[in-house]
C-alpha cells in the first residue's frame, strides 16, 4: 500500500487524535451552545419595549390617564402613570430618571434632555385625544362618534435595511456566518500549519517519509484536519437551522437551508486553499516558534478578505463587491455573505467555483513542491526561496 | 542483499558520499562505522530515499528501491522522532500500518515487542511520559513492527545502559539470524566487532574497508603482539620492523609486519623483559579503524 490509501491512514489518525483532544471537544461543543444560545435566547428574552414612566402634575383633564395608557397599549409600550404634587417635585423625578417625561398642566412636556419623540407623539396624541372629546362634550356632539372619527388607520413600520430586499436579520445572520467560516477556516488552516511544524521539529516526518511519499502525507493531513472542520461546520450549521426553526424566529430569515450548504461548500473550498498554503509553509519552519512568523502573510491574506467581505456590506450590488465575491482569496468569505444577502446569481457562484478550484489545483502542486523539498531540510528555517531553488525537475 | 553503487552526494561544496560502494547481505549483521561526519547517516537516509543521491544507486535485490518496497524496510533514524503527544501503542499501530500490514497483524506485532521489551504497561501513555531509554525502545520497535527484510538502524546503542546495549546486541543479532539484512552504525567498535559479521567502514565519505570482518582482519597486512611482563618497563629500541602503540604497566602492545619472524622477536622480547605472555594476533576491528582513518 503506497500513495492514497497511507494518505487515508493519515487522515484518520489527525481525525482520531484531534477528535479526542478535551480542548477541541469542548472548543465544539462551546460554539455549537454559542449558536443555538444566540438564535434562540433574543428569541425568549425579547419582552418587547421597556415600560415608560410618565409623570404628571398640575391640572390634567379627566381620562387623561387611561388615554396616556391606550395610547400606548397602541403600539406595544406599557405607560405607568406618577403624580406629582408639585412641578418641583416632578422635575425632580425627571431629573433623577424616575420619570421619562413631565407633563405640566396638559400643556407642556418637560425632559431630562431633547425630547423623546416617540414619548413625545404618544403623550401628545393622548392629550390631543382627551381635549378633543372634552371639547366635543361642550359642543353637544358625542364623543365617542368624534372619536370614530378621529380614529387613525392602523400603520406598521418596516425596518428597510442598507440594501433592497434585505432585512437587517438577513445582515445579522451573513455577519455571523462570515465570522463562523473565518473562525473556522483559520482555526483548521492554522492546525495544518501546527501539525506540519510539530511532525518537522520532533523530527517524526524522518520516519514516516521513509515509508510513504511527502505527498501523501501532506494531502492525508489536509483532508484529516479538512474533515474535522466540515463535522464541526456542518454541526454549526444544523444547529443554527434547528435552533431557528424552534423560535421560528422572523428576525433571521437568512439562516436558510441553502445559505448553510453554501457556506458548507465555501468552508471546503476556503479551507481547501489555505491549508495548501499553511502546510507547504509550515515545512519551511524548523522550530515551532517559527511557525508564526514563517505563516504571517497568509494569515494576513485571510483577515484582508474578511474585512473584505464585510467591505461589500451595504455596497453588495456594486461592481468591485462582486469581484471581491469572485477572487479565490476572498471569494470563500465574501461569497457566502453575499448568498446570505440574496445577492449572489448562479454565474456569480460557478465563476468563483471555477476561480477558486482552478487556484487550488494551482496550489496544491506548488505547495505539494515546496513541502517535499522544505520538509526534510534542518537548521534555521527556509525562506520560501530556497525551497523553490532547491527544486530540480526529475525531484520527487 | 542491500548495494550501494557509486553512491554520490554533495551538499555544496561538501562532498557527503564519494562513489561509496558496499553491500550488506541478509542474515548477517553488517557494522557501519567511522568518524563523526564521515557520511553514515546520510548513506542510511540514501537508503529511504530522503537523501536525493546526485550519481550512483542504492539497490535492494539488484533493482532500484521503489516506494512499495521501501515502504516494507525498517528504520531508526539518528534523531529519533515520534509524535510526542500520542499514545505509544496508537502510535506504532499507525506507524506498522503505514507499512501496509492489516490492523489485526501490526496490533499482534505491536503488543509482542510492547510485552517483550517489557513496555507492556506503558502502551496508553503517551509517548513523551516515558523516559529516555523507554522512548528509545518505542524507537526500535517501530522500526521492526512490520518483520522487514531490511532494518536500518542509526546509532540504535547510542544513549543506552550496559544492560540495554546487552539487550539490544541480542535482538540484533537474533534478527539478522532470523534471515533480516541489517545494517547499523555505531561507535561502540569493540562491541560491532563482538556481533558482526561484516563491516564497513566509511571515512570523509569513501569506503576505506568493507567485507568480511575475519577476512579484513586477515587481510591487513599488519599484525599484533601483545606482551606482558613483569617488573620495569624494557627498553624497546633496538627492534627492528617493530613499532610500540600502546603501553602501560606491565603491558606492551607492538605492530608488527605479517611476515615477522616470531621465533626471533620471542627472543628478542625475552632478553628486555620477563616476558609473562605472549599474544599475536590480527589486528582489531578498532586498530583497522584507526589504520583505515588515519591513511
Amino acid at each position: 500500500m503506497t500513495g492514497p490509501g497511507q494518505a487515508w491512514l493519515v487522515a484518520v489518525r489527525e481525525l482520531r487524535e484531534r477528535g479526542r483532544s478535551r480542548v477541541f471537544l469542548f472548543s465544539v461543543l462551546l460554539m455549537l451552545v454559542g449558536t443555538a444560545g444566540a438564535i434562540v435566547l433574543p428569541a425568549l428574552l425579547d419582552t418587547g419595549p421597556a415600560p415608560r414612566d410618565v409623570g404628571l402634575t398640575g391640572a390634567a383633564p379627566a381620562g387623561l390617564v387611561p388615554a396616556l395608557r391606550a395610547q400606548g397599549e397602541a403600539v406595544g409600550t406599557t405607560i405607568r402613570v406618577h403624580r406629582y404634587d408639585t412641578p418641583a417635585d416632578g422635575e425632580a423625578a425627571v431629573r433623577d430618571g424616575d420619570a421619562d417625561v413631565l407633563v405640566v398642566d396638559a400643556r407642556e412636556l418637560e425632559w431630562p434632555k431633547r425630547a423623546d419623540e416617540q414619548l413625545q407623539a404618544l403623550v401628545t396624541g393622548a392629550i390631543q385625544l382627551v381635549t378633543v372629546r372634552e371639547r366635543a362634550a361642550e359642543a353637544g356632539i358625542d364623543p365617542d362618534r368624534i372619536l370614530t372619527v378621529l380614529a387613525p388607520p392602523p400603520v406598521s413600520n418596516v425596518e428597510l435595511g442598507q440594501a433592497a430586499g434585505r432585512s437587517p436579520g438577513d445582515e445579522n445572520a451573513a455577519f455571523v456566518m462570515t465570522l463562523v467560516l473565518f473562525g473556522a477556516i483559520s482555526t483548521f488552516g492554522a492546525m495544518v500549519l501546527s501539525g506540519v511544524v510539530e511532525e518537522k521539529s520532533s523530527r517524526t516526518v524522518e520516519v514516516l517519509l521513509a515509508r510513504m511519499p511527502a505527498r501523501s502525507l501532506l494531502a492525508g493531513k489536509i483532508v484529516g484536519i479538512g474533515l474535522l472542520g466540515l463535522a464541526q461546520v456542518v454541526a454549526l450549521g444544523l444547529v443554527a437551522l434547528a435552533a431557528g426553526a424552534l423560535v421560528d424566529s422572523v428576525d433571521i430569515p437568512a439562516v436558510r437551508p441553502a445559505v448553510v450548504a453554501w457556506a458548507v461548500v465555501w468552508f471546503v473550498l476556503g479551507y481547501a486553499l489555505y491549508a495548501t498554503v499553511y502546510g507547504a509553509l509550515g515545512a519551511l519552519a524548523t522550530r515551532t516558534e517559527d511557525a508564526s512568523s514563517v505563516a504571517g502573510p497568509v494569515t494576513i491574506v485571510l483577515v484582508l478578505g474578511f474585512m473584505a467581505a464585510f467591505a461589500t456590506f451595504g455596497s453588495i450590488d456594486t461592481t468591485w463587491a462582486r469581484l471581491v465575491s469572485w477572487i479565490p482569496v476572498t471569494a470563500p468569505l465574501a461569497m457566502p455573505f453575499r448568498v446570505a444577502m440574496g445577492a449572489a446569481t448562479w454565474w456569480d457562484l460557478a465563476i468563483a467555483v471555477v476561480l477558486t478550484l482552478a487556484s487550488i489545483a494551482g496550489l496544491v502542486v506548488l505547495g505539494g513542491r515546496i513541502y517535499t523539498r522544505a520538509i526534510l531540510h534542518t537548521g534555521a528555517s527556509l525562506t520560501l526561496r530556497d525551497a523553490w531553488r532547491e527544486v530540480r525537475p526529475g525531484s520527487r | 542483499m542491500l548495494e550501494f553503487d557509486s553512491a554520490t552526494k554533495r551538499f555544496g561544496p561538501l562532498t557527503a558520499l564519494d562513489a561509496c560502494t558496499f553491500t550488506a547481505r541478509p542474515g548477517r549483521l553488517t557494522g557501519f562505522v567511522g568518524p563523526n561526519g564521515a557520511g553514515k547517516t546520510t548513506a542510511m537516509r540514501a537508503v529511504f530515499g530522503l537523501v536525493e543521491l546526485d550519481s550512483g544507486s542504492v539497490l535492494w535485490k539488484g533493482a532500484p528501491i521503489g516506494p512499495e518496497v521501501r515502504a516494507r524496510f525498517g528504520y531508526m533514524p539518528e534523531e529519533r522522532g515520534l509524535y510526542p503527544r500520542m499514545r505509544v501503542r496508537d502510535q506504532l499501530v499507525h506507524l506498522g500500518r503505514l507499512c501496509g500490514g492489516t490492523t489485526a497483524t501490526v496490533v499482534r506485532s505491536v503488543d509482542g515487542w510492547l510485552d517483550r521489551l517489557g513496555l507492556a504497561d506503558r502502551a496508553q501513555d503517551r509517548l513523551d511520559t516515558l523516559s529516555h531509554g523507554n522512548q528509545q525502545r518505542v524507537q526500535l520497535i517501530a522500526a521492526l513492527v512490520d518483520a522487514p527484510d531490511l532494518l536500518v538502524l542509526d546509532e540504535p546503542l547510542a544513549g543506552l545502559d550496559p544492560l540495554a546495549i546487552a539487550a539490544m546486541s541480542d535482538l540484533l543479532e537474533e534478527l539478522a539470524a532470523g534471515g533480516a539484512t541489517v545494517l547499523f552504525s555505531s561507535h561502540q567498535l569493540d562491541l560491532v566487532e563482538d556481533i558482526c559479521e561484516d563491516v564497513v567502514i566509511i571515512h570523509a565519505g569513501r569506503v576505506v574497508r568493507a567485507g568480511d570482518l575475519a577476512d579484513l582482519r586477515a587481510r591487513a597486512t599488519q599484525r599484533f603482539v601483545r606482551v606482558r611482563y613483569l617488573g620495569a618497563a624494557p627498553d624497546w629500541s633496538g627492534l627492528r620492523s617493530v613499532e610500540v602503540t600502546e603501553e602501560t604497566d606491565g603491558e606492551a602492545l607492538l605492530r608488527v609486519d605479517q611476515d615477522v619472524d616470531l621465533g626471533a622477536l620471542i627472543d628478542a622480547v625475552r632478553r628486555r623483559a620477563d616476558l609473562v605472555s605472549f599474544v599475536y594476533q590480527p589486528p582489531t576491528l578498532s586498530e583497522l579503524f584507526r589504520s583505515a582513518v588515519a591513511a
